[in-house]
């Protein structure tokens, strides 16, 4: 009995410890095979999975951000095979910024699925939006977590989401983020014979941080490009974009009308007239032209590479530049010798205003790619925008836009550009146009005349701005989306 | 009556018949090809003049009559100035490449023997054989008054530098430069060939009788020649008023509207703005010009020669 009672004993000890190993070998198979059964089941789960797809991307020619996207894209490609189990191959278009819209256009207007997703610019949201040529993403972003993504700020979703302004349709996603820095040399700055003449000169020390130039007004920034400007060696105190290709003058004109309380339309109205051509914006011209005298011969025809050129070739002292060409604003014969800091205030005391341009663009997607395409084209958004890839974008020298990888630690740290672009990027301190159908239009209009005043070909920046308000209101107006022409028009010329 | 059929006469109209069936035949791919990729499109642009049609706007074409160009002849965008500078630039340049392409073409056919002739040729001729999008691509660097050679140059001589492209003073003229550096050796060729024309033995006629070079230059090679050089004239003519891949590269029209001839404008609401009906009747004003033009031209030329016979 005791025996048995012993025994019964340890067989009900024998049983458990069984028990555990069997849970044990289970646990182990499971935890092992986890990957592989979640695999199965996630390839089971997407419909392509098992299938080969081949992915168009429609870029930008000699933009950086632009091809960083393509550049990553092999990532998604293993992302792919191990998330959803189908392979998948990409192709590339690309065309400059000024032909971008024309190639994208000729193709979507055919129907064609010819490019699956497109780098487009943020103010052609409308015009590709409008004719029904790509998808709206809001019920989209709706039925996929990992497309609701916090967004750094506003003006992103303003900018490379949504059209028509206000409302609450949303037709791309940020692709890259971008804002207008200034760059300066820092070793110059850093000369402390430079220092000493700067003090002489104008009785304040030579503004060398970070914040000393958050706070800088253009006023106090003329007297260090002043400085800087030195004809007889070749050197100049700035830079830059006067030039009437795409919107180059444009966007550096905008920052000296909407930081002094200028404005350039009424978008609910469409009115331009009155708005664009206000005595404040043809100051804003004048001021914009009189800095010409700072910069290298040849401005007039500064755009984006010219910028680029004549900074790395040490012709100039600092540029104001898109954050997004950074990389290329820093050769490695640079490193550690430029400091980013954000552009200048316009105006003078409390009233100073910083408003820039946005620049960035959105990804799009074609409105006629077949369902295959177009699940791969929401794949690989997703996977744009998961945290790690967002990191490597950064880490590449693109500019992410979403909070998380904006907000990290290190992010300021991994491109000298970071922190003034993230600063530029907030509310209030840029801002974009129109997103209007009829914005190459009102743009080409505007370049030509801009560029007539800029280049002295029209003197009268009011004469200038009269002809492109009347201009631009009058496309507006053929459109159905403005009150016709005052009678003033008429007389415009440029 | 049944018609009684001349078997004799009957075997040469069956020959003509099936003739006629022949270049039928040979002509149809012809043709075919000038119905497809000609005469379709011209109606197509031509239907398209008299509607309202953005590409972006996503609205099916709207039929506005005569109100595209209306708006034209009203000087909408600046028609009348872009035309006035494409005449200028038509007149300035081609008159600048036939006189320069006359004077070299004469100076290379009466050095016959001149050694390496064929290789001057033949780097004189490298202009006319490029893409213009890559001569106006290097002449923008050429001009560039940072780092463009030209400037260099200028400086080095002690003058200031002059921003050849940015300057409304100057950017035209600068493309002007380049479409003569370009086509002046299209009329060289053009004037070998009417040299060519000439019988030898006039020539050598008027060489015999000592005719100062002036009398034979008009009354031998002139008379002869004349024709393949008013060819060559408008042929550029033609080529020069439609010039846009020339200036697109180096000033897109500017300064402001400096260069902004008409094909840029009609590039520009084509396929920049997508206007298709404002730019279809901006097309239908530049052929009808064009025709004109051509037909002026081709009447001069028929007049001389009627009066010559």
């Amino acid at each position: 009995m005791a025996r048995s009672t012993l025994i019964s004993a340890r067989n009900q000890l024998i049983m458990p410890r069984r028990r555990l190993l069997k849970g044990a070998a289970a646990f182990g198979a499971a935890t092992l095979g986890a990957p592989f059964i979640n695999r199965l089941h996630a390839q089971e789960a997407h419909p392509l999975a098992g299938q080969t797809i081949e992915m168009s991307i429609l870029g930008i020619a000699g933009w950086l951000p632009s091809s960083l996207g393509v550049q990553m894209s092999p990532m998604f490609a293993e992302f792919a095979k191990e998330r959803y189990g189908y392979d998948v191959s990409f192709t590339f278009a690309e065309a400059p910024f000024a032909d971008l819209f024309q190639k994208a256009a000729t193709s979507l207007a055919t129907r064609s699925q010819e490019f699956n997703i497109i780098i487009s610019d943020s103010q052609w949201l409308g015009a590709l939006a409008q004719p029904g040529w790509i998808v709206q993403l809001n019920d989209i972003i709706a039925q996929n977590p990992e497309l609701q993504v916090e967004w750094y700020s506003p003006i992103v979703v303003d900018t490379y989401m949504k059209y028509p302004d206000g409302s609450d349709q949303l037709w791309g996603l940020p692709q890259e983020g971008d804002t207008i820095a200034l760059f300066l040399r820092q070793d110059m700055l850093d000369d402390p014979a430079e220092q000493q003449a700067f003090q002489e000169a104008h009785g304040m020390p030579l503004p060398r941080t970070f914040e000393e130039y958050e706070n800088l007004t253009m006023a106090d920034f003329e007297k260090v490009a002043a400085h800087f400007t030195r004809p007889d060696q070749n050197l100049y105190g700035t830079a830059m974009q006067y030039s009437r290709v795409y919107d180059f003058v444009s966007c550096y004109l905008y920052p000296f009308m909407w930081s002094q309380g200028g404005d350039i339309w009424n978008p609910d109205t469409g009115e331009v007239v009155g708005i664009l051509n206000s005595d404040i914006n043809a100051t804003a011209m004048q001021q914009m032209k009189d800095w010409l005298k700072y910069q290298p011969p040849g401005a007039t025809n500064f755009g984006i590479a010219e910028e680029v050129d004549v900074f790395t070739q040490g012709r100039v002292f600092s540029a104001f530049q898109w954050a997004a060409v950074g990389l290329s604003m820093i050769p490695e014969s640079l490193q550690g010798k430029v400091l980013v800091v954000p552009p200048p205030k316009h105006g003078t005391g409390d009233s100073a205003g910083r408003i820039y341009t946005m620049g960035g663009q959105p990804w799009v997607l074609n409105a006629f790619n077949d369902d295959a395409h177009m699940r791969v084209g929401i794949d690989f958004l997703k996977w744009w925008y998961q945290p790690e890839t967002a990191v490597e974008f950064a880490r590449r020298g693109g500019n992410p836009a979403d909070a998380a990888t904006l907000n990290s630690p290190d992010f300021d740290t991994i491109n000298p550009w970071n922190r003034a672009y993230k600063y530029m990027l907030t509310d209030g301190r840029s801002r974009d146009f129109w997103h209007h159908p009829k914005y190459a239009e009102m743009l080409a209009l505007q370049q030509e005349g801009f560029s007539a005043f800029m280049t002295g070909q029209n003197e009268d920046a009011k004469a200038v701005l009269d002809y492109i308000a009347c201009g631009q209101q009058q496309i507006l107006a053929d459109a159905g989306n403005a009150p016709m022409v005052p009678d003033m028009c008429y007389s415009t010329s440029l | 009556m049944a018609a009684v059929t001349d078997p004799i006469a009957a075997a040469p109209r069956r020959r003509a018949d099936s003739h006629r069936g022949l270049v039928f035949i040979l002509l149809a791919p012809v043709l075919a090809f000038f119905v497809v990729f000609n005469t379709i499109p011209l109606l197509w642009l031509l239907g398209l003049s008299f509607h309202n049609f953005s590409l972006t706007s996503g609205m099916p074409p709207e039929f506005v009559g005569f109100q595209n160009y209306y708006q034209l002849w009203l000087g909408r965008n600046n028609f009348w100035g872009d035309l006035s500078r494409t005449f200028t630039f038509v007149a300035v340049g081609v008159t600048i490449q036939t006189l320069l392409g006359v004077g070299l073409g004469l100076l290379f056919w009466g050095s016959r023997t001149m050694p390496g002739r064929r290789i001057a040729l033949t780097l004189l001729f490298a202009p006319m054989v490029l893409t213009p999008v890559a001569t106006g691509t290097f002449f923008r660097f050429i001009y560039d008054p940072n780092f463009g050679v030209l400037n260099q140059m200028i400086q080095g001589l002690g003058l200031p530098m002059v921003d050849f492209l940015g300057s409304p003073a100057t950017a035209y003229w600068a493309v002007l430069a380049v479409d003569c550096w370009m086509w002046t050796p299209f009329m060289i060729l053009m004037t070998l060939a009417a040299l060519g024309s000439v019988p030898k033995a006039e020539l050598e006629a008027a060489e015999i009788d000592r005719l100062p070079f002036r009398k034979r230059f008009t009354l031998v090679i002139l008379h002869h020649g004349k024709f393949i050089l008013m060819l060559g004239i408008l042929l550029r003519v033609i080529d020069s008023f439609k010039t846009l891949d020339l200036i697109i590269p180096m000033t897109k029209g500017g300064p402001g509207q400096q260069t902004r001839l008409v094909a840029v404008e009609l590039n520009k609401q084509a396929f920049e703005s997508f206007n298709m009906g404002f730019s279809s009747a901006y097309a239908v004003y530049l052929l009808l010009v064009s025709i004109a033009m051509t037909s002026v031209f081709i009447f001069v030329l028929n007049l001389r020669r009627r009066r010559g016979s």
